[in-house]
C-alpha cells in the first residue's frame, strides 16, 4: 500500500480527474474512451481488475466494451426484466456484489463470480440504463473507502456522459444514414423525372428504371414486364440479376389479373402461394402495375429485399416507393411511345411532302419560314438553309401579290388562292398557282400559314402549244394523264370531220379582201368554238375548209358521236349566222360537211423547222371526198360512221358515190337533223 | 441468379479489385473478404474497378463503409475508378466520398495512392 499524506492523496485524485478530462477530450471512439476511463478508475482507486459493459436497449443485453485484468468476454449477456427493475435502486450509487442479490441473472452472475467482481456501478442517464461498470478487488484485498466510492461515482458520471454522447452520435449517424437513403430515393425519383424528358427509347428507359428500383429498394433482382396487346404472353422488356432463365408469363397469372383490376401493388411473402411466385420460383416479391392515365402497360417485379443478415419481406414503404417509380416510368414510356408515333407521323408527312411536285412552305406565327419541302426549294430556286428562318416578306419581296395573299390569309383566317401569277421571286418566266391556308392549333388559334405553290410554267407551255389545236378540256386531260399522249406516230382509229364553204371563191370575188377576212374570221370563230365544245382536235384550216379530228391525240368511245354532234351544231349555227348576215344584207354562207371513220397514222409530221400534229391516210382522204360530195347544209357520212352511230342519229341512205382512188362505189348517208 | 465475381491483382502497394455484377450483400461481402485477407498480409491500399458493377444497393454501400473503417484502423486507403454515374451519385449521397476517393483512371489512382 502506498503511504501518503491527505494532501498527497488529494493531489493524486486531482491529477486523476485532470487525466480524465484529457481522456474525454482526446479519445475519438467510445472504445478508447471507455478503455481510458477504466484504466484511470482502476488506477485511482487501486483496483486490480474491471470491465465496462454497454447496454443494448433493443435486445436488453449488455456487451463488453473493454476490460482490464479480466479475460475478454465477447458474448452479449441477456438481462432479465427483474434485473432491469432492481438495478434502478442503485442508480446514483453502487452495488456491493458480495451481497449477491438473487435478482441478478445467472449468466451475469456467473461472469461476476468468475471475474471476481466486487462492485457494480450501473450507468444511468436519467432513467435510461446505458451501461455497467464492474470493478474487481482492491489492491492487496483492502476495502474500498468512502473516498474511493466518491471517486468511482464522479468518474462513472463522466463515463455515463460519454456513453450517452456515444448513443447520441450513434443515433445521429443512423438518422443521417436513413436521411441519405431518403435523399437517394428522392434523387432517384428526380433522375427518373429527368429521364422522362430525355430518354425516348422505351427499352433503355425500362432498363434504367429497373436498375434504379433494384438498387434503391435493396432488391436482389428485378424484372420489367410489358403487356403485349397481340399475345396472351407478356413480354419481359428488361430483367436484372435473374440469369439466363426464360420465363413464360401469361396474362392470366392471378397476380397480374389483380393488377389489371385496379390493385395498386402487392407484397408477396412466404405466406402467399401465388402462381407468380411459383412461376418465378421466388418467395419474396413486390409487384406493381405500370399504369399511365387509363393505359395499362405492364408490371415491375422485384425479388428478395436484402439486409446484412439475409432477406426480409418488402414493406409498405417499399411499395410506395416502387409505385412512385412505376408511375413515373409508365408516364415516361407513354411519352416515349407518343414520341415514336409522332416521329413516324412526321417522317410519313415529310416523305409525302418530299415526293409531291407542289412546293409547300410553312410560315410560323411571327412570319418566319419554319419548313419547306424539296419541291418548294426547286420552285424558289434556293436551298433550305437559305430559306428557313427568313420572314416571308423577305422571301417574296419581289412578289407583292403573294405577300398580299399571305397577309389576307393571316387576317381573314381563310384559305386564299390565286392562279396563273408570275413568280418573280424565281424568274419572270415562272408561272405559279398559289394557295395559302391558315395553320390552326388545337385551340383554334392561328399559328402562321401554309403556302402551297404549284409551278405551272411547263403546263402553260404545253397549253400554249396545244390550245391552237384542241380544246382546253383535251389539254387538261392530256396534262392530267400523259400516258394518253402519244405524239411519236402511231396507227389509231379516228373520226374525221371536214367542212367546206360552198361557192366561197365566187362569193369572195364580190367582196373586198378585208370583208373576206372578216367573213372567214366570223365563220371560223363560231365553228372552232363548236369544235372545242365537243373536244375535237382542229387539225388544219385550208382556205375555207376545216379539218377536225376526233380520237387523236386522245381517243374515247364517243369520238364518232361527238363528230356528228359537232357537224349538226355547226350547220345550225351557220343557219343562225345566215339570218344575221341576211339582216346585214350579206350573202349566206353555205357549208357542206363530210364525216368518215377509220384507221389513220397520227403524229408530229413535218420538218424540224415546222412540225404539226396531224393525221394522214385513206380515211382522211375519204372524209374530204364526202365533204366535197355534200351540198350546202348537208352532212354526208360513210357507212362506218353510220354503223357506229345509227342508234343515236337518223340517216338517209344516198346513192353510192365513186371517189378518186377507189375502185368500187362507196355507200354514203345523209344525217337528218 | 447472376454471379458476382472479382478479379484481384496488385500494382506495387495497391491491391486492385475489379468487380463484375450487382454490388449488394453478396458482392459487398466478397469484396470485404478479399480486402480483409489482404490486410492480414499487410496490404492497406485498395482500389476498386467498378466498371462492370453498374448497380449498387445500400447494403453494398454499408459493407464498403465497413471496409473503409477497417482500413482507417490500419492507416490504409480505399479508392475507386470506372464508376457509372448512378453509382458515383449513390456513393456521394451515402457519404463514401468523404472517406474514400473516386479517381478518373487507374493510372491516376495508382499515382495518388502509392
Amino acid at each position: 500500500m502506498v503511504s501518503s499524506t491527505d494532501t498527497d492523496q488529494f493531489e493524486y485524485y486531482l491529477s486523476s480527474l485532470d487525466e480524465l478530462g484529457e481522456i474525454l477530450i482526446e479519445a475519438d471512439k467510445i472504445e478508447s474512451v471507455a478503455s481510458g476511463i477504466l484504466r484511470l478508475t482502476l488506477g485511482t482507486i487501486m483496483a486490480s481488475s474491471g470491465a465496462i459493459f454497454i447496454f443494448h436497449k433493443e435486445s436488453t443485453s449488455v456487451s463488453e466494451l473493454c476490460s482490464i485484468g479480466i479475460k475478454n468476454y465477447s458474448k452479449p449477456i441477456k438481462l432479465s426484466d427483474s434485473f432491469l427493475v432492481n438495478i434502478k435502486v442503485y442508480k446514483y450509487g453502487h452495488l456491493d456484489y458480495d451481497k449477491q442479490p438473487d435478482w441478478i441473472d445467472s449468466d451475469f452472475k456467473e461472469y461476476l463470480l468468475s471475474s471476481k467482481i466486487k462492485t457494480i456501478i450501473p450507468l444511468f442517464h436519467k432513467d435510461t440504463l446505458l451501461g455497467i461498470l464492474c470493478v474487481g478487488e482492491k489492491f492487496m484485498s483492502e476495502v474500498f473507502t468512502n473516498i474511493d466510492y466518491k471517486i468511482l461515482e464522479i468518474i462513472s458520471n463522466h463515463l455515463t456522459k460519454s456513453l450517452f454522447n456515444y448513443e447520441l452520435i450513434k443515433n445521429v449517424e443512423q438518422k443521417k444514414q436513413e436521411l441519405n437513403i431518403k435523399l437517394l430515393e428522392l434523387e432517384t425519383l428526380f433522375d427518373i423525372g429527368v429521364a422522362i424528358s430525355s430518354v425516348l427509347d422505351i427499352d433503355e428507359l425500362a432498363h434504367d428504371v429497373l436498375l434504379r428500383a433494384v438498387g434503391i429498394l435493396n432488391a436482389s433482382k428485378g424484372m420489367f414486364v410489358l403487356q403485349n396487346e397481340k399475345s396472351p404472353i407478356s413480354d419481359i422488356l428488361s430483367k436484372f440479376n435473374w440469369g439466363e432463365e426464360k420465363f413464360l408469363l401469361s396474362k392470366n397469372i392471378d397476380v397480374f389479373k389483380q393488377m389489371q383490376n385496379g390493385n395498386r401493388g402487392l407484397i408477396l411473402t412466404d405466406s402467399h402461394k401465388t402462381d407468380l411466385q411459383i412461376k418465378l420460383k421466388e418467395k419474396n416479391l413486390i409487384v406493381v402495375p405500370l399504369r399511365a392515365k387509363q393505359h395499362f402497360l405492364g408490371y415491375m417485379i422485384l425479388c428478395d429485399k436484402e439486409t446484412r443478415s439475409g432477406v426480409e419481406n418488402f414493406n409498405n414503404l417499399d411499395l410506395d416507393m416502387l409505385t412512385s417509380l412505376s408511375n413515373q416510368a409508365a408516364v415516361a414510356m407513354d411519352n416515349a411511345k407518343l414520341f415514336k408515333e409522332i416521329t413516324e407521323a412526321k417522317q410519313f408527312n415529310e416523305s409525302i411532302l418530299g415526293s409531291i411536285a407542289t412546293g409547300v412552305i410553312t410560315i410560323n406565327s411571327i412570319g418566319e419560314v419554319d419548313s419547306i419541302n424539296k419541291a418548294g426549294e426547286n420552285i424558289l430556286k434556293a436551298e433550305k438553309q437559305n430559306i428557313l428562318g427568313n420572314h416571308y416578306m423577305y422571301i417574296f419581296e419581289k412578289n407583292n401579290e403573294i405577300i398580299e395573299i399571305i397577309t389576307k390569309t393571316e387576317n381573314d383566317k381563310k384559305i386564299c388562292s390565286e392562279i396563273n401569277i408570275p413568280f418573280l421571286t424565281s424568274s419572270e418566266d415562272t408561272i405559279i398557282n398559289i394557295s395559302v391556308a391558315p395553320r390552326i392549333d388545337m385551340n383554334n388559334n392561328t399559328e402562321g400559314v401554309v403556302i402551297a405553290i404549284e409551278d405551272i410554267s411547263d403546263i402553260n407551255k404545253v397549253k400554249n402549244t396545244f390550245k391552237r389545236y384542241v380544246s382546253k378540256q383535251v389539254v387538261d386531260n392530256l396534262l392530267d394523264d400523259d400516258t394518253n399522249l402519244k405524239l411519236g406516230g402511231e396507227d389509231r382509229d379516228v373520226t374525221i370531220l371536214f367542212t367546206d364553204i360552198r361557192g366561197f371563191t365566187s362569193m369572195a370575188e364580190k367582196m373586198t379582201p378585208e370583208k373576206v377576212v372578216l367573213t372567214l374570221n366570223e365563220y371560223f370563230s363560231e365553228m372552232i368554238d363548236i369544235v372545242f365544245k365537243y373536244n375535237g382536235t382542229l387539225d388544219k384550216i385550208i382556205g375555207d375548209e376545216l379539218m377536225v379530228v376526233f380520237g387523236a391525240p386522245i381517243s374515247s368511245d364517243d369520238d364518232t358521236e361527238r363528230a356528228l354532234k359537232t357537224a349538226i351544231e355547226m350547220q345550225k349555227k351557220i343557219a343562225d349566222l345566215n339570218k344575221v348576215r341576211g339582216k346585214r344584207k350579206e350573202p349566206p354562207i353555205l357549208v357542206g360537211a363530210g364525216i368518215n371513220k377509220g384507221q389513220v397514222v397520227s403524229g408530229n409530221i413535218g420538218s424540224r423547222d415546222m412540225m404539226d400534229y396531224t393525221v394522214v391516210g385513206d380515211t382522211v382522204n375519204l372524209g374530204s371526198r364526202l365533204c366535197s360530195a355534200a351540198s350546202a347544209g348537208e352532212i354526208i357520212v360513210s357507212g362506218m360512221v353510220k354503223k357506229y352511230t345509227e342508234q343515236l342519229f337518223s340517216f338517209k341512205e344516198l346513192k353510192p358515190i365513186r371517189v378518186k382512188g377507189k375502185k368500187d362505189k362507196i355507200d354514203v348517208y345523209q344525217v337528218r337533223y | 441468379m447472376s454471379d458476382f465475381s472479382i478479379d484481384v491483382r496488385e500494382e506495387g502497394d495497391v491491391v486492385i479489385i475489379a468487380t463484375d455484377g450487382y454490388l449488394n450483400n453478396v458482392g459487398g461481402e466478397k469484396i470485404a473478404k478479399t480486402c480483409y485477407e489482404k490486410i492480414e498480409t499487410g496490404k492497406i491500399h485498395f482500389l476498386l474497378n467498378l466498371e462492370k458493377s453498374t448497380v449498387v444497393n445500400s447494403i453494398g454501400v454499408s459493407i464498403i463503409i465497413e471496409i473503409i473503417e477497417k482500413l482507417q484502423d490500419h492507416n490504409g486507403k480505399l479508392g475507386y475508378f470506372n464508376l457509372a454515374p448512378i453509382v458515383e451519385k449513390t456513393f456521394s449521397i451515402m457519404g463514401l466520398t468523404k472517406y474514400s476517393t473516386i479517381y478518373a483512371s487507374e493510372g491516376e489512382a495508382i499515382a495518388e495512392m502509392s
